[in-house]
């Protein structure tokens, strides 16, 4: 079969996937009850809570103030109306926010209507009462799209550091081990991937920050700062704690670059992801760093991103280098490697040029599927670190009440990612080893 | 030729043992050799003979003292409770007291006086380990106590000594990574076995099936699960809405599970269906259930119980980052339900803030630093533990890589 022929049926084969995905995100969500449908929806506001959302439906003599919107909230105080979650209410409010949200059509209207809004990117917008809307003021009303354009480079920074950590420690490392096999080297690397393996990274990440942020890090002045900044001026100084901030002295610019409250207005990034920048051409900290020429500031971000990145390669380590080290170990017991070795091939070059290079393909596909696991973003880790990626968007979407958008355009995006990068590992799979038969 | 009856006699045929035996002690001679899988045997057995002990014994508690707990009646928001609402007309209440000198409480049913009982004398709650070791017979070690929580567990609302949530907490953990894994794994077996054996469409559907659920984010999947089940089950086969709770939990996770195993055992069945004793078999008449139940899957199941021994040591450290994040209390019946992970958990949450508070504070501050270490260190060694024996037997039963 020809290659592109082979990527064709490939992208093909994405549609049952994603349509399967978008079926169980669907399905689930169905299966809530209506209330908690509808909170998923509009949020769940902390300290008054509209008619729509009350089970019970108390107002039901009252007149509400508003149809739907801000004002709907009437006050039911004194009513012991015990309702169960079968009854439905007749109250307007009710019926017009299930009206609105097509909640009462057939099954299959409303998941043609999901269907459609997850295909064509209407994912919605981020629901102001909801977690992330009701924290940070620059969230309410955004567009999932926007948001993730927003996450996404930072989750995508540290999947690529992690990935630079791994790939510089376990290939090395396995290979090494594979070549010493049961001497102390391999069972050194052995139980350094167990570690990773048995330490959970809340664990792991939670120490790291205690270890590293709080205690060693106030003593070492460990963020990167140019000349002319006065030491005590730390980046976190500058921009995480003082924002937003207001007043004449939020113009003022500080030593990195403009003001915080000026950098804020002028672009739709929070000013702790820009760091002082009028423009991100990319939205990746570090590279629109280096486009305005701030090296300092380069290094900056990626330092900032080496500890979590260290965590995370540190949890993945094991998978990869137990797959290098057997990997290698099949090959190293082959034919050809035997045949180079009788013909007295230095050892060395044995294991550099014969046995390595053969053992690459699974190395790559390892790698390549590792690296599709990352771009779901970390959880936990962006959780313990306070990093704004998509990960932590998810894990804020999950937490009740359920963020409708953001679960939406995070599972869509999460498919695509993952399929394109199987994709990607396949065709480069092929490509190193030409046994491999497309079909 | 056949004829003089003086021949010898031809010796008897020199007894082997049966096959699978023989493999056996070859297996266990490779295993042997393996000093870091030997260790890792020695300390899961550890583990399991103190999740036997726990089991056994009636682990004691502490109930909340009924003069730090303020009533709310029935949840509604009427009686200016912030929520969450159970509306199980009960346990709608809010802790008062930060537990350091409390007197014990006295016995008054609390609610039902069903689940507030007093079991066991009153410990304050951060109580720094010392370290008289009493094996056994003396009583638990005092290791300080869990974090107040209010929630409505397996024994009521409750506080465990943390000794006590950790020997609890051995049989839960281990019940909860075998059930999970071992329920996942079977309906694995059963699909990818179908899938890889019967081939075609039924393949095609049941691998796509896989990818879909491999497609959607783990986290999102299981919790919006749990979330969904819960609203709708309250009892299962008669058991209490705790027991369903957990119940409930082992199921989603399996639910989630099962796509992995269904592809690897696909694979390996692929490879096991072209074998010759499996063209036997079907030469010699063998119906198309025999042969994938009694000759394609017992051959194909070794990796399946390494990829098992590997999946059951991550299932505590997925609890605890599950509940990390702050769905503890959506999993377990309770937010401080004693189990590894969740304790872990529950030590390490504080733990930032409170270091934060003594860098930057006067005064000076106890770390609670054992609610965080005894905890952590068990999830390590429980899971360091499961890995270097499947490692081990992954080395003992997979011919390419010994030698």
């Amino acid at each position: 079969m020809r290659m592109t022929t082979y990527i064709v049926r490939r992208c093909l084969l994405l549609v049952p996937v994603l349509l399967g995905v978008i079926t169980i995100v669907f399905v689930l969500f169905h299966a809530l009850p209506i209330q908690d449908q509808l909170t998923a929806h509009f949020g769940n506001p902390p300290k008054t809570r509209p008619c729509a959302y009350m089970p019970s439906c108390p107002c039901k003599d009252e007149t509400p103030t508003n149809a739907l919107g801000s004002g709907n909230t009437c006050h039911c105080i004194g009513s012991n109306v015990t309702v169960t979650k079968e009854t439905l209410c007749t109250d307007p409010i009710w019926t017009h926010d299930t009206t609105l949200l097509g909640l009462n059509q057939p099954v299959w209207t409303q998941w043609a209507n999901y269907t459609y809004r997850a295909l064509t990117f209407h994912w919605g917008r981020i629901e102001n009462e909801s977690t992330l809307g009701s924290t940070i003021s620059l969230f309410k009303n955004m567009k999932v799209t926007t948001a993730i354009r927003i996450f996404l480079p930072y989750t995508l920074e540290l999947a690529a550091l992690s990935l630079t950590i791994i790939l510089a420690i376990a290939l090395p490392l396995g290979n090494l081990a594979a070549a010493n096999r049961n001497r102390p080297i391999d069972q050194v690397s052995r139980v350094i991937s167990f570690s990773g393996f048995a330490l959970p990274a809340f664990l792991l990440g939670s120490l790291a920050v205690i270890g590293f942020v709080l205690l060693l890090s106030p003593a070492l002045g460990t963020t990167i700062h140019p000349p002319w900044c006065p030491a005590g001026e730390t980046l976190s100084n500058q921009f995480l704690n003082s924002w937003p901030q207001t007043g004449s002295s939020a113009l003022t610019p500080n030593c990195y670059g403009v003001g915080v409250q000026e950098a804020a207005r002028n672009n739709p990034y929070p000013s702790w992801l820009i760091l002082g920048y009028q423009s991100t051409p990319t939205g990746f900290p570090t590279i629109d760093a280096a486009y305005h020429g701030d090296w300092w500031l380069a290094l900056d971000t990626v330092l900032q991103i080496m500890l979590p990145a260290l965590v995370i390669a540190f949890g993945t380590i094991a998978t990869v280098l137990r797959f290098v080290r057997n990997s290698m170990l099949e090959v190293m017991n082959l034919d050809f490697v035997r045949t180079a070795r009788a013909k007295g091939v230095p050892e060395r070059t044995v294991i550099k040029r014969h046995a390595g290079r053969n053992s690459l393909n699974v190395t790559v596909t390892v790698l390549g599927l590792t690296f599709a696991g990352f771009l779901g973003g970390f959880p936990v880790i962006e959780s313990v670190f306070h990093l704004w990626g998509v990960g932590y968007m998810l894990a804020i979407a999950i937490v009740p009440p359920l963020s409708y958008a953001m679960i939406l355009g995070s599972t869509v995006l999460f498919t695509y990612l993952v399929v394109a990068a199987n994709l990607i590992v396949d065709i480069l799979y092929a490509y190193l080893d030409p046994r491999v038969r497309l079909g | 030729m056949a004829s003089s009856s003086s021949a010898p006699t031809a010796l008897p045929p020199r007894r082997r043992p049966h096959p699978k035996l023989d493999q056996a002690k070859r297996s266990w001679y490779f295993f042997r050799r393996n000093t870091l899988a030997l260790i890792g045997l020695a300390i899961l057995v550890i583990i399991a003979g103190v999740a036997a002990y726990a089991a056994t014994q009636k682990i004691p508690w502490t109930a909340i003292p009924s003069e730090c707990v303020t009533d709310y009646g029935p949840g509604n928001p009427s009686s200016g409770y912030p929520g969450p609402y159970n509306n199980s007309g009960c346990g709608n209440f809010q802790l008062a007291c930060t537990y350091s000198n409390t007197p014990p409480p006295n016995a008054a049913d609390y609610c039902s006086g069903e689940w507030y009982k007093q079991p066991y004398p009153y410990e304050p709650a951060l109580v720094p380990p010392t370290w008289t070791l009493k094996p056994f017979s003396a009583g638990p070690l005092p290791m300080g106590g869990m974090t107040p929580f209010q929630g409505q567990g397996l024994e009521g609302s409750f506080i465990y000594n943390l000794y006590n949530a950790m020997l609890r907490g051995s049989d839960w953990s281990l019940m909860f990574s075998v059930g999970i894994v071992g329920i996942g794994a079977l309906i694995g077996l059963m699909v990818g076995a179908v899938a890889g054996y019967y081939g075609g469409i039924l393949d095609d559907v049941l691998m796509r099936l896989v990818d879909i659920f491999l497609s959607v984010p783990f986290i999102l999947f299981v919790i919006v699960i749990v979330l969904v089940v819960s609203a709708d089950v309250h009892s299962l086969f008669g058991l209490t809405q705790a027991y369903t709770t957990l119940l409930l939990l082992v199921l989603s996770f399996a639910a989630v599970w099962w796509p992995f195993y269904g592809r690897l055992v696909r694979g390996q069945v692929l490879v096991v269906r072209e074998q010759k004793y499996v063209e036997a078999a079907r030469a010699s008449g063998a119906s198309k259930g025999r042969i994938l139940f009694k000759h394609i899957v017992p051959n194909s199941v070794y990796p399946i119980l390494i990829q098992f021994s590997l999946d059951v040591g991550t299932v505590p450290l997925l609890l605890g980052s599950l509940a990390y994040l702050g769905f503890g209390k959506f999993l377990f019946p309770s937010a401080n339900f004693p189990e590894w992970g969740n304790l872990a958990s529950i030590g390490v949450t504080p733990m930032t803030d409170i270091v934060t508070s003594c860098t930057t504070g006067v005064l000076a501050c106890d770390l609670p630093w054992w609610q965080l270490f005894f905890p952590g260190l068990a999830l390590f060694m429980f899971s360091l533990s499961v890995n270097m024996l499947s490692d081990g037997l992954r080395d003992a039963y997979d011919p390419r890589l010994r030698r």
